[in-house]
C-alpha cells in the first residue's frame, strides 16, 4: 500500500506539536484515499518518541537514532530522510514548516527528484498530486498550488490543523545509520540559545508580543508579567528584535515566525504588514495601542486604545482575579 | 573571496494589486530586486570590502531584469549575468535550480550566496535545491557572515538559537535581511553600473532539458486572504477599558 509519511521534529528533547497538528492531517488523509499513515523520527533518543507517535494514528514508525541528532546538521538529516524514502516510496512526505525543515526542504526535493510545496495553511490529495493552499504577496493572497510528481513534500505552518488523536499500535522500522561528525564538511560550532526556558513560539498557545511602544524596562517588566499570567511566550517586532531589546529569535512576521496562537496580544504594535503576515491567523487577536489609527486594530477582534504604560497593570491585575 | 549572488526580480508587494477570476493583477509594473536578495548582495560587499575578493551577480528574469541587475552593480557588484527568459514560463523553484545549477556547474566561486526566500513567494527552496544539485555544503537563513582562515562562518537562526556553522569553500548560503541594511546605490554607484558588464545568456545555451525545465508546481488561482472579522475597539478610561476587556477574553471569547 502506497503512504504518506510525516517527519515529526524533535526539537530540544521534545516533539514538536505542530509536527502532530501535520500527522493528524495526514491522517485524515490517508484514511479517506486507502494509504497508509507512516511516521518518521529522526533523533539521538528517537524510539523514545513512538508511543506519543502512535497516539495520532501512525501505524509504521521509522526510527532513525544516532548522536549526530542531538542538534540540527542538514546533511545527515537529509542523507536520512533520503534513505527512509527511497526504502518506502512514499507519495506524499508532510513536515511541519519549522526552521530545520526549511534548512533541507528544497534539498531533499532535488535529491528525490520529489515535487515539492512549501510553508502551505492546508493541503489535499488529488488524483494527480497534491492541492495546497499557500498565503503569497506578505501573506495578502492565498495562492491554490498544484503539485504533480511520484512523491511530493509539503510542509506546513503550524497551527493550520488540529491535534486529532487517534491511538493504534505501530509496527516500529529502525533503520541503520551512522555519520560521524568529523566526515561532515559543515561544521556546527555552537548554538547561542539566549531564549533560555521560555516558551517555544510555534507551540504557544498564548503569545504576547511588544513593539516599538515597549522602549524601557517598565514596559519590558509589563510585558514579561502578562505573560507569566497567562503563562504566554514573547514575542517581538522586527523593530525591537533589530534594536537589540529582545532576541532576534523572538521576532514575529513575514521574515521571523510565523505564529497561530489561540490568543495573541500586541503591545505598542502598529501592525506593519510584515508583522501582520506573521500573527494574522491567530484565533483571538488583541490590541493594546495608543494610536486609535494604528493598522495593528483592522485585524485585531479586541482593540484597546491606550497608553500601555496605564492599560497594561490594570489588565493584568483583572486576568490575575480570572485566573485564580 | 569571489562571491556570486544569485538575484531575482520580483514584483513590489506592496503595490496595489487586483485578483480578476482567479488572477492576480498587479496595478503597477513596479518591480524590485528581491530584499533578501539585496542582504545577500550587502553581505558580500562588506565581506569583499574587508578582505579583498569581487561580487558577481547571476539573475534569471525577462529583458526588464537587466535594470535589477543593474541595481545590485551600482550598489558596488563587479559584474552581472542575465539568463533571459520571457517571464512567461511558469517556472517554479525547481526550474530556477535547475537553471543556476546550469549556469554555475562549470564557474569558480568561493561563495554561492542567496536570498533565503522571494518576498513575492515565500516558498524558500531554491537556495538549497541549487546547493544539492551542485554538492556545495551549506547553510541557510544566514543572520551573518564572516570569513575566517579562507572558511564562510555563518551564524544561523535555527529552532533552538543562533547556530554558528563553518563552511569549508565553496559553499552556499541563503540570507535573511535581518543581516544588514542594503546600501543604498549613490550616484557615483550609479554612474559606475553604467560602465559594468553585464553578459547576457539565452536559456538555450545552457542545454538544459525541456523536463529540467517545466514545473512540478503551479499557482492556478489566487484568491483574497479571509478577512478577519472587524473587532471590537474600546476608548477610554485605562482602567476600565483594560478590565473590560480581560473579562470579555474570558467570558466571550473564551481563551483564559
Amino acid at each position: 500500500m502506497s503512504s504518506i509519511l510525516t517527519y515529526i521534529a524533535i526539537s530540544e528533547g521534545k516533539i514538536k506539536r505542530s509536527s502532530l497538528e501535520v500527522l493528524s492531517r495526514s491522517k485524515a488523509i490517508a484514511d479517506a484515499n486507502g494509504l497508509a499513515c507512516e511516521a518518521i523520527i529522526i533523533d539521538e533518543n528517537a524510539s523514545s518518541f513512538t508511543d506519543s507517535v502512535q497516539n495520532y494514528g501512525a501505524s509504521k514508525i521509522h526510527i532513525v537514532e544516532d548522536s549526530i541528532f542531538s542538534q540540527h546538521r542538514n546533511t545527515p538529516l537529509l542523507s536520512a530522510l533520503s534513505k527512509v524514502m527511497e526504502a518506502s516510496k512514499p507519495k506524499v512526505v508532510a513536515f511541519a514548516s519549522t526552521e530545520g525543515t526549511k534548512d533541507i526542504l528544497g534539498a531533499l526535493a532535488a535529491n528525490q527528484k520529489a515535487g515539492v510545496v512549501a510553508d502551505v495553511s492546508s493541503f489535499d490529495l488529488t488524483s494527480s498530486g497534491v492541492i495546497a493552499k499557500r498565503p503569497v504577496m506578505a501573506a495578502k493572497v492565498v495562492g491554490n498550488v498544484e503539485v504533480t510528481g511520484e512523491t511530493i513534500l509539503v510542509s506546513v505552518r503550524s497551527g493550520s490543523y488540529e491535534l486529532v488523536e487517534s491511538p493504534i499500535t505501530a509496527e516500529v522500522n529502525t533503520i541503520e545509520f551512522s555519520s560521524s561528525e568529523s566526515d561532515l564538511k559543515a561544521k556546527l560550532r555552537e548554538i547561542i540559545s539566549a531564549t533560555g526556558d521560555t516558551i517555544d513560539l510555534n507551540e504557544a498557545e498564548t503569545i504576547v508580543a511588544a513593539g516599538r511602544g515597549v522602549k524601557d524596562e517598565e514596559a519590558k517588566s509589563l510585558i514579561t508579567e502578562l505573560a507569566r499570567v497567562l503563562n504566554a511566550g514573547i514575542g517581538a517586532s522586527r523593530a525591537l528584535t533589530e534594536a537589540g531589546v529582545y532576541d532576534p529569535s523572538l521576532q514575529i512576521g513575514q521574515t521571523g515566525k510565523v505564529v497561530s496562537p489561540q490568543l495573541y496580544i500586541a503591545v505598542g504594535i502598529s501592525g506593519a504588514i510584515q508583522h501582520v503576515a506573521g500573527m494574522a491567523n491567530s484565533k483571538v487577536i488583541v490590541a493594546i495601542n495608543k494610536d486609535a489609527d494604528a493598522p495593528i486594530f483592522e485585524v485585531a477582534d479586541y482593540g484597546i486604545v491606550g497608553d500601555l504604560y496605564k492599560v497594561l497593570p490594570p489588565f493584568i491585575e483583572e486576568l490575575k482575579k480570572l485566573k485564580s | 573571496m569571489k562571491f556570486y549572488v544569485c538575484i531575482k526580480m520580483v514584483p513590489d508587494v506592496y503595490a496595489p494589486f487586483q485578483i480578476k477570476d482567479g488572477e492576480l493583477i498587479m496595478d503597477a509594473d513596479r518591480m524590485v530586486l528581491n530584499a533578501y536578495d539585496a542582504s545577500a548582495v550587502e553581505e558580500a560587499l562588506v565581506l569583499s570590502e574587508k578582505h579583498g575578493g569581487e561580487v558577481e551577480v547571476v539573475c534569471i528574469g525577462s529583458a526588464k531584469a537587466s535594470e535589477t541587475i543593474r541595481k545590485a552593480l551600482a550598489m558596488g557588484a563587479d559584474k552581472g549575468s542575465h539568463i533571459v527568459t520571457t517571464g512567461d514560463e511558469g517556472f517554479d523553484s525547481g526550474s530556477y535550480a535547475n537553471i543556476l545549477t546550469a549556469f554555475l556547474k562549470d564557474k569558480e566561486y568561493d561563495v554561492l550566496s542567496l536570498g533565503k526566500q522571494s518576498q513575492d513567494t515565500d516558498s524558500g527552496l531554491t537556495g538549497s535545491m541549487v546547493a544539492e544539485l551542485l554538492h556545495l555544503p551549506y547553510t541557510t537563513n544566514a543572520v551573518g557572515l564572516e570569513i575566517e582562515n579562507g572558511n564562510l562562518i555563518v551564524k544561523r537562526q535555527g529552532d533552538t538559537g543562533q547556530e554558528i556553522i563553518e563552511l569549508p569553500t565553496p559553499c552556499a548560503v541563503t540570507c535573511s535581511n535581518d543581516m544588514n541594511e542594503p546600501r543604498i546605490p549613490n550616484l557615483k554607484g550609479i554612474m559606475a553600473s553604467k560602465r559594468k558588464p553585464i553578459d547576457t545568456i539565452d536559456l538555450a545555451s545552457l542545454g538544459i532539458s525541456e523536463s529540467d525545465l517545466s514545473p512540478n508546481s503551479k499557482v492556478v488561482s489566487f484568491e483574497h486572504k479571509p478577512a478577519r472579522k472587524a473587532g471590537q475597539k474600546f476608548e477610554g478610561e485605562a482602567d476600565e477599558i483594560a478590565r473590560e476587556v480581560a473579562q470579555l477574553l474570558d467570558t466571550e471569547a473564551n481563551v483564559i
